[in-house]
């Protein structure tokens, strides 16, 4: 009895023991479950520690765009109005002191993690899904944390991000473009979390940026809050809210700065570049080889940048609608973008396409005009809660059954606004204005019009310049049809229509002397969205006709004022949209990189011209390097020389 | 008062627990999934693999390794006081003269240091890694250093690692002990022979396929540093031994 008793004993153990191992396996991970990352985590510097240095660019693979855009970058960039609440950029965000916070996302019934949130000192809330979802277009906004999907290998969290700002890589000038975009490795071990971070800008990089950086989990840690307040532009000590803080090439003076202390480190692998990483180079640090003479194993980019860039205008010969806030869509047709307001009162759009695309624009208006006098949700309705065919009271639910499956006719074309007199503008402008509903007669506006007969199409509204160019095209062009001319146009600075449409205010602002002498942009006032016109794009240069007026400082006033309107949501993203005319959804920080490079490029190229330089040899100084990679182009209707000349021309 | 039936009962509970505990990290470093069948040796076992050469950009810290930093400059390594005095008494010349030129190429900093790794199996229990910076050998067991004949002795630069597979995370964890006292940065920052390092070794495939390999570190030393330094490295892996070029231990 007892020798059974103790067997049993030694049995019990060795079952609590075996049992204790599996949990401890389990723990582990053990049958494939995803380790706990959610908490708390520190970090301890262990690796560059402190802010780097002005300039330093020590282990980062520049090309020259890299290295000039980083030289010319200064730091007070902060201070600008749209910057100043920026948040670190994600590229920089685990590297920013103040640790990370992990939450889980759950799934309220299945309780499945959905998502993770991700929480840094100076940033936005990141999220990362991890429903399979797929990432939004290209023609979808860019934020600073960018969009993050994610997916477990083993137990590693394998995070991708694209849909990406353009932001900077570290502090000290080391920027990045909008078309990079990032791969994360997420491993917990034991109490240690350990992120691999892959970004692959290869406007900027030789070779993907590739960084480890290490967390400890700390329950008592977690990320400090940073608020933004007070006014960045008078702490920058500026009067000119426009001022574009930037070096001309060459004056950057702070190269080099840091080595006055740190004084080991030679200058030419302070600048950067692909041979100075590998250990190849401690050859030319011993002096028996130099940079030229040595060779390293360069990875290549998976980032098809021109690809990326073409998509966010297609050219596929489709229209794809995008919501943008409120009433009002944006709709690519085969590339260009046409802004739309649709609502019970009927559409009105922003510039009405190429005109081979007016037949599938029309569809498209079509279906969002049909779902903007439909009920939105299926018969909920009961007794005297129901519409009545005009408002109260109610009829009950019979007869809002029938309103749900017989839904009043779509509204149709109300208004056409043209914002320049681009082919792509106006061309289907007759055949979309012709879709009205809510008609007038065709070119007299007010009450001296009354009549009987109200005519048979939209009012096309745009600028006296863009009639001018239409009707009495120059160089004995042909003019376009009488039935796609502005039928209501203005001299002033600014043109309010008559009535407000869909619910809100549009006016439309002048932009003098800017892509041609006819150009406007368009303000939906409650919805807070802006139709830049060809102020805008985000994939090209600006297009500049020199031959009708077109200036490179009107472009940049016009951007200006876009700027002066509009206003960021939260640290410096978001709140008032920016429709450009070709590529993806803007944000003001958008516009103000745009208008940012603009104002280097003219003060570059004004700079040259000042000391004497030919077009030719401002074309040799290549001022435009840091950019080209992004917006240039050698081939198509727009290239850089163009843009390059107009500009020269223009200063 | 004895309890020679608990006695015996004691001692056959001690062998099992003996069987339990030898079979599980044998388990657990089954292939993956960790499948029922017969033990197979951690080579088999291993969940990913990490042979080959290796190549480490120096892309963060890139002023503390690729080259030297003046004496005193610690930034990112929590020496405490003593070990700020003992990293500030730094010479080069003496430690050459000593002969102690690798104390910067032991376990606890060769991974900093720019070169390539040549990683292999040197038996089916034991994982060699090759640096040809210092020339340095790094043996892996994955079985008791006793077990394997290998006896406590004199402490040396990379001491004696123990390895264990983590299959389901497809990682490595490596716990290094028995250093001698070394640096854990080239200009003199030190560790002692109480330091204790521990790595994790994990793989990864980037976007444009190539294959990276990332080493967490963690030093732990109670005379030197206030608390543990971590760092990462990262190498990638290369299709050929080309540019492998060993050299020797060197304070310059």
């Amino acid at each position: 009895m007892k020798k059974t008793g103790s067997g049993a004993i030694a049995l019990l153990f060795v079952t609590l023991v075996a049992a204790t191992l599996n949990v401890r396996t389990s723990a582990q991970g053990g049958g494939g479950r995803p380790p706990d990352i959610a908490g708390e985590w520190r970090l301890d510097q262990g690796e560059d520690p402190g802010q780097p240095a002005l300039a330093d660019y020590l282990g980062l693979a520049f090309n020259e765009a890299g290295r000039l855009r980083a030289d010319t970058t200064p730091e007070s960039i902060w201070g600008t109005p749209e910057y100043q609440c920026r948040p670190h950029s994600a590229p920089h965000q685990w590297r920013g002191v103040g640790g990370t916070r992990i939450l889980k996302e759950l799934d309220p019934i299945s309780r499945e993690i959905v998502g993770y949130r991700l929480q840094f000192m100076r940033s936005l809330d990141r999220p990362i899904y991890v429903d399979n979802r797929p990432h939004p277009p290209a023609y979808a906004p860019h934020s600073w944390s960018g969009f993050s999907t994610a997916e477990w290998e083993g137990q590693t969290l394998k995070v991708t991000t694209t849909h990406l700002k353009d932001g900077f890589l570290k502090r000290g000038g080391p920027q990045t473009s909008d078309m990079l975009t990032m791969t994360e490795y997420i491993t917990r071990h034991d109490d240690i979390m350990t992120i691999v971070q892959v970004v692959d800008d290869p406007i900027y990089l030789d070779e993907p940026y590739v960084l480890s950086i290490t967390y400890s989990y700390d329950p008592n840690a977690g990320p400090a809050t940073e608020n933004c307040s007070g006014s960045a532009f008078a702490e920058n000590g500026g009067t000119d809210r426009h001022h574009v803080p930037h070096f001309l090439p060459g004056q950057n003076s702070g190269i080099g700065e840091f080595l006055k202390t740190e004084n080991w480190i030679p200058l030419e692998a302070a600048r950067g570049g692909v041979k100075t990483i590998y250990p190849e180079y401690r050859a030319v640090l011993a002096g028996t080889s130099t940079l030229a003479g040595i060779t390293v194993p360069v990875s290549r980019t998976a980032n098809d940048v021109a690809r990326r860039i073409a998509d966010q205008s297609p050219r596929d010969g489709q229209v794809h609608v995008l919501p943008v806030q409120g009433n009002i869509f944006m709709l690519v047709a085969d590339g260009t973008n046409i802004t739309a307001s649709v609502g019970r009162d009927g559409i009105a759009i922003v510039n009405s396409g190429p005109a081979a695309m007016s037949d599938k624009v029309l569809a498209a208006l079509s279906e969002l005009a049909k779902a903007a006098v439909t009920p939105p949700m299926p018969n909920t309705c009961f007794g005297a809660n129901c519409p009545s065919a005009f408002g109260s009271p109610a009829w009950s639910s019979p007869y809002f059954n029938a309103l749900v499956t017989a839904p009043r006719t779509p509204p149709g074309m109300r208004y056409v606004i043209n914002t320049s007199a681009a082919p792509e503008h106006v061309g289907a402008n007759d055949k979309l204005a012709a879709a009205a509903v809510f008609r007038r007669a065709g070119g007299a506006g007010g009450f001296g019009g009354a009549t009987r007969d109200l005519g048979t199409t939209a009012t096309i509204v745009a600028s006296e310049g863009v009639l001018a160019a239409m009707s009495t095209p120059p160089n004995k062009a042909k003019p376009a049809p009488t039935a796609a001319w502005p039928s209501e146009t203005f001299f002033d600075e600014f043109h309010k229509l008559s009535e407000y449409v869909n619910g809100e205010p549009v006016i439309l602002y002048r932009a003098s002397a800017a892509n041609t002498d006819a150009d406007s942009f368009v303000f939906f006032r409650h919805s807070e969205v802006i139709s830049a016109g060809n102020l805008l794009s985000t994939v090209s240069y600006p297009v500049i006709d020199t031959e009708r007026g077109g200036t490179i400082q009107g472009v940049i006033d016009g951007l200006n004022h876009i700027l002066d309107l509009a206003v960021a949501e939260y640290r410096a993203q978001g709140g008032t949209w920016i429709v450009p005319g070709r590529g993806r959804l803007c944000d003001t920080a958008d516009v103000a990189s745009y208008r940012n490079m603009l104002v280097m490029i003219r003060d570059r190229i004004r700079d040259l011209k000042k000391k004497g330089m030919t077009l030719d040899q401002v074309r040799a100084a290549r001022p435009t390097l840091d950019f080209d990679g992004r917006y240039g182009s050698t081939t198509g209707t727009w290239t850089t020389d163009m843009f390059l000349s107009a500009v020269y021309k223009t200063l | 008062m004895t309890f020679p039936r608990l006695r015996v009962s004691v001692a056959c509970l001690s062998a099992l627990l003996v069987v339990v505990a030898s079979t599980v990290p044998i388990d657990a470093q089954r292939g993956r999934g960790g499948a029922a069948g017969p033990a197979v040796s951690p080579r088999q076992a291993a969940p990913i693999d990490l042979t080959g050469y290796w190549v480490s950009p120096v892309i963060e810290d890139w002023k503390y390794r690729m080259v030297i930093p003046n004496k005193g400059v610690f930034g990112g390594i929590p020496l405490n006081a003593e070990g700020q005095k003992v990293g500030n008494a730094w010479d080069p010349a003496a430690d050459e003269k000593a002969g102690e030129q690798c104390r910067a190429f032991g376990a606890a900093g060769i991974m900093r240091l720019p070169g390539r790794l040549h990683i292999t199996w040197q038996d089916d229990t034991t994982l060699k890694v090759e640096t040809d910076t210092g020339t340095q050998t790094r043996l892996f067991a994955f079985r008791p250093t006793s077990a394997a004949g290998v006896p406590a002795g004199e402490p040396t630069w990379q001491g004696q690692s123990q390895a264990q597979w983590n299959v389901p995370g497809r990682s490595l964890k490596v716990v290094t002990t028995n250093l001698k006292p070394g640096y854990l940065r080239r200009n003199g920052a030190p560790h002692s022979a109480r330091a204790v390092v521990t790595e994790y070794w994990e793989l990864h495939t980037l976007p444009n396929k190539d294959e990276w390999l990332t080493v967490t570190t963690r030093v732990e030393d109670p005379q030197y540093l206030s608390r543990p330094y971590l760092t990462s490295s990262d190498f990638k892996k290369l299709p050929t031994p080309a540019g492998w070029t060993p050299t020797p231990c060197s304070t310059k």
